[in-house]
């Protein structure tokens, strides 16, 4: 028992509480202790064994204790070198790392500056793009730069000081670029303004070239003008003018937003431009054919512009605008060119006008433009062109009659002869076979008239070229124009020159001429249809174009004989007292009838009619003059012997009018120009008073053309005279008788008149 | 009714074509002078009224065409005329030598007491000269005709020619006159009726007169 327990405490380490219970409640208390100093006394048996078996050990390891003591110093010391060693390395790398952050630090600094720049370096290169831009008048650009700027750079960057300055100068640029392209619009219509004459012209001559294309020019040209017309300029003429400046500016404006304000400018800018245009940069365009070029140069320029800009559709022009300007300024045009023109005495100028202004209207064909009043203008110069060369042929004329001996031309040999007849057409068939010296019947002057109407014709059509007309019209117009001319100029002229005393000869030859003038209007008339390529209209006879100047010819004719009549008639020397007829007529009586027959056979080339009246015209003077002698009041008495001289005369006179001085009279139609002195004289020599103052008052009767005014003043001086010479002889019945009846006719021939007078 | 004139001469041009007759007539007449030649076709007078010692004479001058065809109507009027002047151009050697036929002509048809009188016409062309002054002196010495050289253009002599030959026929008719009306009584101041040469019919009128 007691073993058991100390074994139990011995298993169990805790839990010692019912092995101890039992012990003090069991009598065994003795045993148990003896057993338990036993156990000690073994257990100290046991430690006593063990610590003589570990003594050595334990010194040992006393030993080595104090060995590791040792150690532990050297050591010690060992590592305090080092840990000094580590100090002192380590304190240059932690400078260094402080170093190195820094740098890093500094580092990012910089990426973040660099990011920032970045972003504002696009701004600050546009915005330098911007000035570049501006400085290169690039406005268009620039404006669009200047938005990109505004809109997109610049909210992206920030709000930098510099920003906000840039931002305060876009206002501003945008109004200088405004206003630089402005300037610019400016330049540009300054220079359209030098240009437009160039664009005119180049167009006009555009215009000719092509009017005077046809296939062979063209042909011609292919193989000449390939290699020219690459190194040409411009082919249009409106590419003379860069428009450029001008769609900038437009540009420019839409971008501003001020697209219409610039419409409105320009169309006002323009129409400035326009009115003075219109005015001719010299004011008299009818000195000099270049004035009336630059002067539609520059309208035609100014207007194809116009035209060009509003085909390239920019919305610049509109079509009404532009045809509301031109309807303007073609009136002013059409207006400035008429009171021009119609100042004009030149017709080489005229014409020159005519060919620009006709190139005009083609050229405003081509480009579509109304060319109203201007065909109407060019029929009014033509009007007033055919008055210039009527004005300055009157002239030729002129100097062709004042200078012209009218005589008959002739001709010594064949080449003279050939002349003529080259000139001037003539029927020279008779002419051909006679011998030289040939002679024409017609004087220089109508060659040279003939050759200068053609001339005339030639100068007329000119005009009438190129304005579209058809050969017909333009013929029928050349017709009327020349036989205008003759008929009013020409004849003008031969009245002219009727104004001073012409020779007779030369009067009879003016006469003969216009007949061949006249004769040759349908030369002329063929020549026109030749010209003008159309058909010979042969209706128009211009049979009495010269007429009036025949009639005048012929007057002065008949004046000039009147004339030379009355000289004879001035040299009359009648005794009125004369007592016996000399039997003779008086020598003026013959000399005169003498010298008329010789006249009117030398006036054999007149027409008939002419001659006619040539001769009426003279007998009729003689009749009135003798008439008008024997009633003179100034001769107071006539005896009956110079009553028969005188009646002797008249006789003479009688026989020639009898004797048909010339061909194509009535048969005694002269004579009836002297029937009333017939009846007187034969009244008074015959005494036959009785049938008188039977047949008075009856129609038909012997002496119905003597009055009885007359009757009595030749029988009052009858009897004057026969007082005068009865004064020496004594008075015989029959001569009382006779006395008596004279004072009884006298009495009734008074009374009469008194009748006829009351 | 009161005459114009006291006296009425006829007078004559004659001469070869072109030596100025009709330019000495118009100068005579006109006092003119046209630079253009007009060949004068058949004949043609002018008349101009003179003053010669107070007495109004009447010239009737008449102006022949020189050229050959109008030979036979010139030729009719030499019988009346009372005076002739012969003209020739002193620049043409062959108009001057005619003058001897056209003395011939005048001998042939004009009357025998016609008063002569040659005009070298033309002088003013000294330049141009064919016929001396000599010549025409001397020419009119042997045929006892006055002479004197003119120039229708320089308006040279060619009134003295009219007014010497007028002054001439003048004489001669009133010496006429004279010789056959011894009296004397009734000269000067009469009119062409009181011409007997010309109008021996006029005798008798001129007798019952009396």
């Amino acid at each position: 028992m007691t073993n058991a327990t100390i074994q139990e405490i011995e298993g169990i380490d805790d839990y010692w509480g019912p092995a101890f219970r039992s012990i003090y409640e069991g009598e065994g208390h003795e045993a148990f202790v003896q057993q338990l100093d036993e156990r000690i006394k073994q257990h100290d048996k046991e430690i006593e064994k063990l610590c003589n078996f570990h003594y050595q050990g334990f010194i040992d390891s006393i030993r080595e204790l104090l060995q590791v003591r040792s150690h532990a110093e050297e050591l010690h010391a060992e590592i305090s070198n080092v840990d000094a060693n580590v100090k002192d390395t380590t304190d240059s790398l932690c400078a260094k790392a402080e170093e190195l952050i820094r740098a890093r630090r500094v580092e990012l600094n910089i990426a973040a500056t660099i990011e920032k720049m970045e972003l504002c370096l696009p701004l600050l290169t546009t915005y330098s793009k911007l000035k570049s831009q501006v400085e290169a008048k690039r406005y268009y650009p620039a404006l669009k730069t200047l938005e990109q700027l505004e809109h997109v750079l610049l909210p992206r960057v920030g709000p930098y000081k510099w920003c906000a300055q840039i931002s305060t100068d876009i206002p501003r640029l945008r109004q200088a670029i405004q206003d630089a392209s402005m300037a610019d619009l400016r330049d540009f219509l300054e220079n359209i303004r030098k240009l437009s004459p160039q664009v005119g012209a180049m167009a006009l001559k555009q215009t000719q070239d092509m009017l005077g294309r046809s296939l062979a020019s063209i042909v011609k040209n292919k193989k000449e003008g390939i290699s020219a017309r690459e190194s040409t300029g411009p082919q249009c003429p409106h590419e003379l003018v860069d428009f450029s400046p001008l769609h900038r500016c437009l540009h420019i404006h839409s971008v501003l937003g001020a697209k219409n304000d610039f419409i409105q400018y320009y169309r006002a800018q323009r129409k400035q431009q326009a009115r003075l245009v219109l005015i001719p940069a010299s004011v008299n365009l009818h000195d000099s054919i270049q004035g009336v070029k630059n002067y539609l140069n520059a309208v035609l320029g100014f207007f194809i512009l116009e035209e060009h800009l509003l085909s390239a559709g920019a919305g610049l022009v509109s079509k009404d605008w532009l045809l509301d300007m031109w309807g303007m300024s073609v009136t002013k045009v059409a207006s400035t060119l008429r009171t021009n023109t119609s100042l004009i005495t030149d017709p080489t100028l005229m014409l020159s006008i005519k060919h620009q202004i006709v190139l005009f209207i083609n050229t405003l064909k081509c480009y579509g433009l109304p060319t109203d009043p201007l065909p109407m203008l060019l029929q009014e110069m033509a009007e007033h062109y055919t008055e210039v060369l009527m004005q300055r042929w009157v002239v030729v004329f002129r100097d062709i009659l004042d200078n012209a001996s009218f005589v008959p031309i002739e001709v010594e040999n064949q080449d003279q002869y050939d002349e003529v007849m080259d000139t001037f057409p003539y029927d020279g068939e008779e002419l051909e076979t006679q011998p030289f010296p040939r002679k024409f019947p017609f004087s220089s002057s109508v060659p040279a008239v003939y050759v200068q109407v053609k001339e005339f014709i030639y100068a007329w059509l000119k005009y009438s070229a190129g304005l579209g007309l058809c050969g017909a019209r333009r013929a029928a117009a050349a017709r009327q124009s020349a036989s205008l001319l003759l008929s009013r100029s020409f004849t003008g002229c031969l009245s002219a020159l009727f104004r001073r005393p012409l020779p007779l000869m030369q009067l009879v030859q003016i006469i003969v001429d216009t007949q061949y003038l006249e004769g040759a209007t349908l030369c002329l008339y063929e020549f026109i249809s030749n010209i003008t390529g159309s058909e010979l209209v042969t209706t128009q006879t211009a049979g009495s174009m010269f007429q009036a100047a025949r009639d005048d010819a012929e007057q002065q004719i008949c004046d000039k004989l009147e004339k030379k009549v009355d000289e004879f008639l001035d040299l009359e020397n009648y005794d009125w007292l004369l007592v016996e007829p000399t039997g003779q007529a008086s020598s003026f009586v013959t000399d005169m009838l003498s010298y008329l027959s010789g006249v009117l056979t030398s006036l054999e080339q007149l027409p008939e009619r002419a001659r006619v009246a040539a001769v009426r015209a003279a007998t009729n003077r003689i009749a009135t003059r003798l008439r008008n002698l024997l009633l003179d009041p100034a001769v107071k008495q006539i005896s009956s012997g110079a009553l028969d001289q005188l009646n002797l005369d008249v006789i003479q006179c009688e026989q020639f009018a009898a004797g048909e001085p010339v061909p194509g009279l009535k048969e005694g139609e002269l004579l009836e120009h002297f029937a009333s002195l017939r009846q007187l004289l034969d009244l008074i020599t015959g005494w036959d008073w009785s049938s008188y103052l039977h047949d008075i008052g009856i129609d038909g009767g012997k002496y119905s053309l003597v009055t009885p005014r007359d009757a009595a003043m030749l029988l009052e001086k009858l009897k004057e005279a026969e007082q005068k010479s009865s004064v020496f002889s004594v008075l015989k019945k029959n001569e009382r008788d006779r006395r008596k009846l004279l004072d009884t006719v006298l009495k009734q021939l008074k009374q009469l008149q008194n009748q006829d007078g009351s | 009714m009161a005459k114009t004139y006291d006296y009425l001469f006829k007078l004559l041009l004659i001469g070869d074509s072109g030596v100025g007759k009709t330019s000495i007539l118009f100068r005579f007449s006109e006092d003119a002078f046209n630079i253009s030649f007009i060949s004068t076709i058949g004949i043609d007078f002018k008349i101009r009224t003179i003053d010669l010692d107070g007495k109004k004479v009447k010239l009737q001058i008449w102006d022949t065409a020189g050229q050959e065809r109008f030979r036979t109507i010139t030729t009719a009027y030499y019988r009346g005329s009372m005076g002739i002047m012969l003209v020739y151009d002193v620049t043409n050697e062959k108009s001057f030598e005619n003058i001897k036929n056209w003395i011939r002509n005048i001998e042939e048809n004009a009357s025998a007491d016609v008063e002569k009188m040659i005009l070298g016409n033309k002088c003013d062309l000294e330049a141009k000269r064919q016929v001396s002054k000599e010549r025409g002196e001397q020419l009119a010495v042997e045929y006892q005709i006055k002479f004197i050289e003119t120039s229708a253009k320089d308006s040279l002599n060619v009134e003295s020619a009219f007014y010497t030959l007028a002054r001439d026929i003048k004489a001669k008719m009133e010496k006429k006159q004279e010789a056959s009306n011894p009296a004397g009584a009734r000269t000067g101041g009469h009119q062409l009726r009181n011409e007997p040469q010309r109008k021996p019919t006029s005798w008798l009128s001129r007798c019952s007169l009396l």
